[in-house]
């Protein structure tokens, strides 16, 4: 393992490259399609907000692949899949008296998502 | 997990505190802090995922109620001692030194 | 461990720092030289500047503009901005439709490479909490009143991407070189919570 030197800083935090991982595994949705945020109580991380447990949305995009934080911070290897930003509207969110018009978009794992 | 630092949607928190001309860092261990863990984060030893966990792990009320840059030293200390790279008796006598030299 | 009895940690977070990074640095793991080198880059030379760049030379360079919506991190690369907290960018187009608003409810997620570090209030509970149930509110506490007919789009950060927000192109600023414009370009503007003016 490397200490990193102060002339090597420059170059260290202002070139790193894309967090995405070169894996061709399939993704399960597509932009367009109707998800269902999976009910999940883990004890271990996620990135999946509370707010979003059961919520509807659409994928509107496909950001591509990269590791799962869950299994990520136990040591648990990578799990490559693939990620989307999913929106959601307010009114789903926060019921009938929010607004009708905004939304909230999450980028959410294949994982945390079920078909609707 | 289903921990305190997950605030989307929550009520309570009142308005957003807005600082004019906001520095960068507040205090100069606040330097110190930001430095010291991205420099042991170029280490490797730990990923992002594992330090954003040991924040997430912290006492409710201690979340709430330190500082940003003390959420970074409650992570960094833990990943630190979890991957064993140092021991609790290691950080306590770092601690005794330190309060003895500032005397 | 059963039965151990731990000291607290002091309660002065100053001394707690200073040990954690005597102590690191005693291991081989850091270098003193390195810290200062890191502060350095963030507090001096990467900042909201960076961002108001790549702003400027989307509202004078329409196929730059389409670059940028397309494929931000090379797009923003172009400018000589890249790197960590910004390796997979994403930027989203404000328009009289839109009005996007960028929050981490879960820590502090933030597009380092373009703004620089985060304001205190981006990372605290407040912002975190409320920007995803009441976009509309939050931007009033910063003085920004979206029209009824404008949707607010909230960017929750939960991934790796980062987000950056290109403000409209204030009206009146036809004659404005790119260095011009890019002064009119705030930090805020590019988070979404600050309209621009010609100045």
């Amino acid at each position: 393992m490397a200490t990193l030197t102060a002339d090597k800083v420059v170059s260290a935090f202002t070139t790193s490259g894309s967090l995405r991982i070169d894996s061709d595994v399939v993704a399960k949705f597509k932009v367009g399609d109707c998800v269902v945020v999976r009910i999940i109580h883990a004890a271990g991380h996620t990135r999946l907000p509370r707010y979003l447990r059961g919520m509807h949305g659409i994928v509107r995009m496909d950001h591509g692949v990269f590791s799962l934080p869950d299994s990520m911070a136990h040591g648990q290897g990578e799990r490559p899949q693939h990620v989307y930003s999913v929106r959601f509207s307010a009114s789903e969110l926060w019921g009938v008296d929010a607004s009708k018009r905004d939304s909230v978009h999450v980028d959410l794992w294949d994982d945390y998502l079920d078909p609707a | 997990m289903d921990g305190i630092h997950d605030l989307g949607g929550m009520h309570g928190f009142g308005r957003v505190h807005l600082e004019t001309s906001e520095p960068v860092f507040h205090a100069e261990w606040e330097r110190r802090m930001f430095g010291l863990m991205m420099a042991a984060f170029a280490t490797g030893i730990f990923n992002v995922d594992e330090f954003r966990h040991a924040i997430e792990c912290m006492a409710p009320a201690e979340y709430l109620t330190t500082s940003y840059y003390e959420h970074w030293l409650h992570s960094l200390e833990q990943v630190m001692l979890e991957k064993g790279e140092i021991d609790r008796a290691e950080l306590e006598a770092a601690w005794s030194r330190a309060a003895g030299e500032a005397v | 461990m059963a039965g151990e009895n731990h000291t607290d940690p002091p309660s002065d977070v100053t001394l707690r720092v200073k040990a954690l990074e005597t102590l690191l640095i005693e291991k081989g793991l850091v270098e003193a030289d390195t810290l200062d080198a890191i502060v350095d880059l963030y507090e001096h030379n990467i900042g909201p500047q960076n961002g108001a760049r790549v702003v400027a030379r989307a509202w004078r360079d329409p196929d730059y503009k389409k670059r940028l919506l397309s494929d931000a991190t090379a797009a923003i690369a172009e400018l000589g901005f890249a790197g960590s907290q910004g390796e997979d960018m994403v930027v989203v187009e404000n328009t009289p439709e839109v009005h996007n608003l960028l929050v981490c409810t879960l820590c502090s997620c933030y597009p380092w490479p373009v703004l620089g570090l985060p304001p205190v209030w981006y990372k605290a509970a407040p912002y975190r909490a409320r920007a995803v149930s009441e976009p509309r509110a939050v931007l009033a506490e910063f003085g920004v009143v979206i029209g009824e007919d404008v949707e607010v789009r909230v960017w929750d950060s939960t991934a790796e991407l980062r987000y950056m927000v290109l403000p409209e192109r204030p009206s009146g600023t036809d004659n404005l070189n790119e260095e011009q414009l890019a002064a009119l370009v705030s930090r805020d503007a590019m988070i979404g919570t600050a309209l621009l003016k010609a100045g």
